[in-house]
């Protein structure tokens, strides 16, 4: 799951302040369940927001909205069409950067801020504490260190560890974060695989990361099909165009 | 018969269980709310007995509340009594709010006036029909005017109920006996469309031993009738009752009352199989009076023509395999018991001389022919109900069938057809799981102790008396409020699993989305005051209903001129012990500034709604939960502290002070304590500025 953080009300209320009409939408999937963006917390931002501005006298309407998922255009549309007919003049997302983005390319002119700072992909390892465990770099080496994830739970994402920061287990950034490496030595000696570790993992390719420049997934299959249902709608619609006066 | 005023997968078993199905979770909410009058209006839809059925219902509610399994059940029939106890004078004004009624000109004759046929003529009476009954005593109610003892039942409280009955333009005929003063044909010929028999089952059944004839043998119902007369019988010192019903308990505790000192009750069956109910039982051994199970009655001996007591034989078995009546002796095994008065309470059966000279149908038993899911006899138009349709029964099944026959005659005189009423059976909660039982909240039952037994002996006296304010109030606050609990939307659920994680029954579980299994949610609502999808609601408590309120209050504000500082205070509904102190004195404390929300249980407040009233405009809010220890339900407490935390560091953001909002527990009541909390409350925000001077 992506982990978000609402970000300060006093920040968000700096972004959205100077408008009339704001629209907070939540998301209702990643954003809910890491407690920092679901339909709730749209409540607690949008009161808060009230009374801040209350406190100033500022009269600024604050509608309310929560999508599915901030990252499907079906229910993004949802949201910019209520944008567009109620004459919104600025959206505070609080969905993961993704939603942000998202509703950035599709609302053209309207503003987009984000109501939340997105963190990391994580776990919840307890109720309300979430650990970072994966960082999407597009090249997965789990099989390789005991499904334990150097590049994310490594401070320095070394591939050869642990380096000489390594302290009883915890990283030398900070007492409160377990070695990474130490977790994978762990884990791998429980598992009797230990001494696959004496093979050294070669530099590695990180232009499947973001140094390869933005990624994207295709998947062919589902990407012909839905063109092929498009091409048909428009004809007919163009063929319409035609018939009622051209 | 009404329908539970919600239709639901399955309801309470307290109302599946009453046969007119009062809706009881919802009556024991709105006496926690101090709604009496509403309630009094749910208990009058339901059943317009309720003065009777608060006293003396044999409480098939309490038998099944789901309380029974963490304590001991909720004092339902009790609560029903401080219900009507408390609403008099309302109940009047009901009854006359409810004229005009519509006017039909179909006449119809009820034929007794005990609570099934009333209830009838009640029903017949608001759908407008012109309805006469006929009653054969001076005394209107059949067997609760004429034969139920008034320390169980003071004739009060029954014309409580028939007059309401009456105001409504019920006619009622008394000392005219059908068969003898009149016929079903003589009705007929006046005009009336259709006619009710409920004359019931109005005789005493006797016995065919020797010496039956003897003098000092009485037989059950004149015996209880002359009780209730100006000249009730004297009594010897030893009485002995046959009998092990109800109407033999009645007996024998009355011929206690009567200076008998030696009440023997002989009873065929065994002290489980008796058919009275079990504290009916208990409190007549309270009153010294002896039981002797299974003996049967053999012969009386008597001196002079005299009765002076009775030989009895062993009963082995009652029932057959069957389950059939079919009592079986031991002639060898004999004893006697000594009698200056024999009273026989065996049964009744009832006079079907009421249907003399007509073409209605008499079955070979001396029964009346009749369907049970009609309601109709063998002559067309005319109809049957209470125990001359069922046999003996409890007043609330009387009142059952008297809807039902109401029904059954509107629906004849519209088409001219039967209309099929099978008992409907309601769907009931699944039993209360042990592991949810375990963790629920002990609560001792209000209990009302009995007068004295040698108190009870000097008189007719009510026994008991009905619940204070303060006791209803506490007593309502233990119902599970079965049925009520969360229910999650699976649109919005995103399976996050904090409801799972904070349950503090244990209840929640994700499957593909939360799901919290109605037989062991509480309702404490912590669930629905957490997800963070918005998707959990109590199927019961209106968080709705309760913004609602608070924007209400703070519109009607908005353009005069308000007392500031303006402080909303939501408090715990179940402190409160007395409704005077939500609803009258409210008005004072507006004028104050204190407006209150009242709610039952303040753990389900989310963090949006306490911050909800600063954004309209309050300037400060005061949240006042229960005393300490007296909270229902397991972290709730500390789990709404951290939300108000939260708004708190919500509030601090956008530069509001937190201290803004007060917490307090209550001490001693709300009458006690809230009002120093406010004053406190009040004094500090008077060194805060206002939040914003555009909004009052």
């Amino acid at each position: 799951m992506i982990v978000a953080e609402r970000k300060p009300l006093n920040e968000i209320k700096s972004f959205v302040e100077n408008y009339k009409k704001i629209l907070i939408v939540g998301c209702g999937t990643c954003a809910t369940v890491c407690l920092a963006g679901g339909e709730t917390e749209v409540k607690v931002v949008a009161s808060g927001l009230r009374i801040g501005f209350l406190k100033e006298d500022k009269e600024i309407e604050i509608l309310e909205d929560c999508a599915t998922r901030q990252c499907e255009p079906e229910f993004v549309t949802e949201i910019v069409e209520r944008v567009k007919k109620e004459e919104v003049e600025a959206v505070l997302s609080l969905g993961c950067g993704v939603g942000v983005n998202f509703m950035a390319d599709k609302l053209e002119t309207i503003p987009v801020f984000p109501g939340v700072n997105t963190e990391f992909f994580g776990a919840a390892v307890e109720p309300g504490v979430w650990v970072e465990m994966c960082a999407g770099c597009g090249n997965c080496i789990l099989h390789l260190t005991g499904g334990i994830c150097p590049i994310a739970r490594c401070s320095k994402s070394i591939l050869n560890g642990p380096c000489g920061g390594s302290k009883d287990g915890k990283c030398e950034i900070s007492p409160d974060v377990d070695c990474g490496w130490n977790l994978i030595v762990e884990r791998m000696k429980k598992m009797g695989t230990l001494q696959r570790l004496e093979e050294i993992l070669p530099p590695r390719d990180w232009s499947t990361s973001h140094h390869g420049g933005p990624r994207r997934v295709i998947r062919e299959e589902i990407v012909s099909l839905s063109q092929e249902g498009k091409e048909p709608t428009e004809t007919k619609e163009a063929a319409k165009e035609k018939e009622s006066g051209r | 018969m009404p329908e539970p005023s919600i239709a639901e997968s399955s309801y309470a078993p307290c109302i599946t269980a009453c046969p007119v199905h009062t809706d009881t979770r919802e009556l024991a909410e709105l006496v926690t709310q101090g709604e009496y009058e509403k309630a009094l209006e749910l208990l009058l839809e339901a059943n317009p007995f309720s003065s009777v059925c608060g006293r003396i219902c044999h409480h098939p509610c309490e038998e099944n509340c789901r309380r029974a399994k963490v304590d001991a059940p909720v004092g339902l029939m009790k609560l029903k009594r401080f219900i009507i106890e408390a609403t008099r004078d309302y109940r009047i004004s009901l009854m006359e709010k409810m004229l005009p009624l519509p006017n039909r000109k179909e006449k119809v004759a009820v034929i007794g006036s005990g609570p099934s046929g009333l209830t009838a003529a009640y029903d017949l009476a608001k759908m407008g029909f012109q309805v006469v009954v006929f009653e054969r005593s001076k005394t209107p109610g059949g067997l609760l005017g004429n034969a139920i003892p008034r320390y169980r039942l003071p004739y009060a409280v029954v014309k409580e109920d028939i007059d309401n009955i009456l105001s409504i333009g019920v006619e009622l005929i008394t000392e005219k006996t059908i068969g003898r003063d009149y016929t079903i044909d003589d009705l007929i010929k006046q005009g009336f469309r259709s006619v009710l028999l409920a004359t019931g089952l109005s005789e005493s059944s006797t016995l065919n031993i020797p010496g039956i004839d003897s003098k000092g043998i009485f037989l059950a119902l004149p015996f209880l009738k002359t009780v209730l007369s100006s000249r009730p019988p004297v009594m010897g010192k030893r009485v002995v009752v046959i009998g092990g019903g109800n109407v033999a308990i009645d007996v024998a505790r009355s011929a206690r009352r009567l200076g008998a000192e030696k009440v023997n009750m002989v009873c065929l069956e065994s002290r489980d199989e008796m058919p009275a109910w079990k504290w009916e039982v208990e409190e007549a051994r309270e009153e010294a009076i002896s039981i002797m199970n299974s003996w049967g009655p053999k012969a009386v001996f008597s001196e002079n023509d005299e009765v002076k007591g009775l030989e009895l034989k062993k009963c082995v078995s009652v029932f057959d395999p069957n389950g059939r009546f079919n009592p079986q002796f031991d002639d060898s095994d004999t004893a006697t018991v000594l009698a200056d008065n024999v009273i026989i309470a065996i049964g009744q059966r009832g006079d079907l001389t009421c249907v003399r000279g007509s073409n209605v149908k008499i079955n070979p038993g001396d029964t009346l022919e009749c369907d049970p899911k009609t309601l109709s006899t063998s002559t067309k138009g005319i109809f049957t109900c209470g125990e001359l349709l069922t046999g003996p029964a409890s007043s609330v099944e009387a009142v059952r069938d008297g809807h039902r026959a109401a029904k059954a005659i509107a629906h004849y005189l519209e088409t001219g057809d039967l209309l099929m009423q099978p008992l409907i059976e309601l769907p009931a909660l699944e039993e209360l799981p042990d592991e949810t039982a375990e963790k629920i909240k002990k609560l001792t039952p209000i209990t009302i102790e009995l007068l004295p037994a040698e108190t009870r002996l000097k008189e007719f006296t009510e026994i008991e008396r009905g619940f204070t304010e303060k006791e209803a109030l506490e007593e309502a606050r233990r119902c599970l409020a079965c049925t009520t609990g969360a229910l999650a939307d699976e649109e919005k659920c995103a399976a996050c699993l904090t409801c799972v994680r904070i349950c503090p029954f244990d209840v929640a579980t994700v499957e593909k989305t939360a799901v919290m299994p109605e037989e062991k949610c509480q309702a404490c609502g912590l669930c629905a005051a957490e997800c963070p999808a918005a998707a959990i609601a109590l199927k019961r408590f209106g968080t709705n209903q309760m913004k609602e309120q608070l924007q209400g209050l703070l519109a009607s504000i908005k353009d005069k001129m308000v007392t500031r500082p303006l402080i909303i205070s939501y408090c715990c509904l179940f402190e409160v012990t007395s409704r005077k102190f939500i609803s009258e004195k409210s008005e004072s404390y507006k004028k104050s500034g204190i407006y209150r929300i009242m709610i039952p249980c303040i753990a389900r407040l989310s963090v949006p709604d306490i911050l909800s009233p600063f954004e309209l405009g309050a300037d400060g809010l005061t949240i006042i939960g229960c005393s300490e220890g007296s909270c229902l339900y397991p972290t709730a407490e500390e789990r709404l502290l951290r939300r108000i935390r939260q708004a708190k560091s919500v509030l601090e953001e956008v530069g509001v002070e937190g201290e803004r909002i007060d917490y307090w527990k209550t001490e001693g009541s709300a009458e006690v304590s809230w009002t120093s909390f406010w004053e406190i409350s009040r004094r500090k925000l008077h060194q805060i500025k206002r939040i914003g001077s555009k909004h009052p």
